[in-house]
């Protein structure tokens, strides 16, 4: 049962902040490249999303799963986007990106007069609270399933 | 959040910050704003720009502090001397304004006090140890100002000036002015 990464975009595309904890295999791209593809990504299959729907949406996209992983997926009302993988033992991880986003980026970003919002995050109390309470989940463990 | 009911007598009314963070964004856009007028007429900030804005922030401070203190003691007896004086302001006057109170109160008795705040409430969000460091001293000459303010209206004239090493612990020294 573990994490394996973190991503916060803001609403226009940037990585605000990545983070991984477990991550065996790279995806062989440079990390701008990376982050470029997820946010796109994840842009496209919200709008398929929200047009293929037979019923009406009220959240949209929340997660997909592959053999090995699953992502989950958070976008707040200000348009911040969360985005974790997990193993596939964690089924709803959105808890824990609300908490994330309520009680980390909101308390320790949003509060702090140096961070400007929209560039990248670096207050390292932000980082160290957000690690303590990622290695403090219920379903982390240093070592994948 | 704390409202008053409109029968109760006034002794019942509660001083309570009605939601913390408003104060807390107010407080980051004051001196965001006050740095930001400064630095646009001249481009470049150096120490005297610094001094200024440092300045500004003490004096609204020091406003702001002399009318909380004629709320909060409104109802209280008068003070036996200073260091009754200095206690009031670390346990009632600092749970009002900064929600705990002073971790320790230490003086030579010659008019100097230094009071020292483990968890300084405007310096949490900032980090917790060396990072931000430099940036520190912009977020603490308001409350240094309240202080002062606070001090002068009950009959001492001070100077108080506030040092940080690790956060969000701080010190306020504060020197009493005799006449």
């Amino acid at each position: 049962m573990t994490v394996h990464n973190l991503y916060i975009f803001d609403r226009n595309g940037s990585c605000l902040y990545y983070n991984e904890w477990n991550r065996k295999k790279q995806a062989g791209i440079s990390k701008d490249e990376e982050f470029k593809l997820m946010y796109g990504m994840l842009f496209s299959i919200r709008s398929f999303v929200s047009k293929m729907s037979p019923l009406d949406m009220k959240e949209g996209f929340l997660t997909f799963q592959t053999s090995k992983y699953r992502l989950h997926y958070y976008e707040t009302p200000s348009g911040l986007r969360f985005v974790m993988n997990t193993d596939l033992s964690v089924p709803n991880a959105r808890e824990t990106l609300q908490h994330i986003y309520s009680n980390l980026y909101v308390e320790y970003i949003v509060k702090n007069p140096v961070c400007v919002l929209g560039q990248s995050l670096d207050s390292e109390l932000f980082s160290s609270r957000l690690d303590a309470f990622i290695r403090a989940l219920p379903y982390y463990s240093p070592r994948a399933a | 959040m704390s409202y008053t009911h409109a029968l109760l007598p006034p002794s019942y009314v509660e001083i309570e910050m009605a939601d913390e963070s408003l104060f807390d964004f107010l407080h980051m856009e004051i001196v965001s704003h006050i740095y930001k007028e400064q630095q646009s007429s001249k481009g470049e900030m150096d120490n005297k720009d610094r001094a200024v804005c440092v300045s500004v922030l003490e004096s609204m401070g020091f406003r702001v502090g002399q009318g909380l203190i004629e709320r909060l003691t409104r109802d209280s007896p008068s003070f036996k001397d200073e260091l009754d004086v200095m206690k009031f302001v670390c346990k009632d006057f600092w749970t009002k304004v900064f929600r705990r109170q002073v971790d320790n109160l230490r003086t030579n008795h010659q008019g100097t006090y230094v009071l020292q705040d483990n968890k300084f409430s405007l310096l949490t969000q900032l980090s917790s140890g060396k990072q931000y460091l430099d940036q520190a001293p912009k977020y603490l000459a308001f409350s240094c100002g309240v202080v002062r303010g606070a001090l002068s209206n009950l009959g001492m004239d001070s100077v108080v000036t506030a040092e940080v090493s690790v956060m969000p612990s701080c010190k306020f020294q504060v020197v009493v002015q005799k006449l």
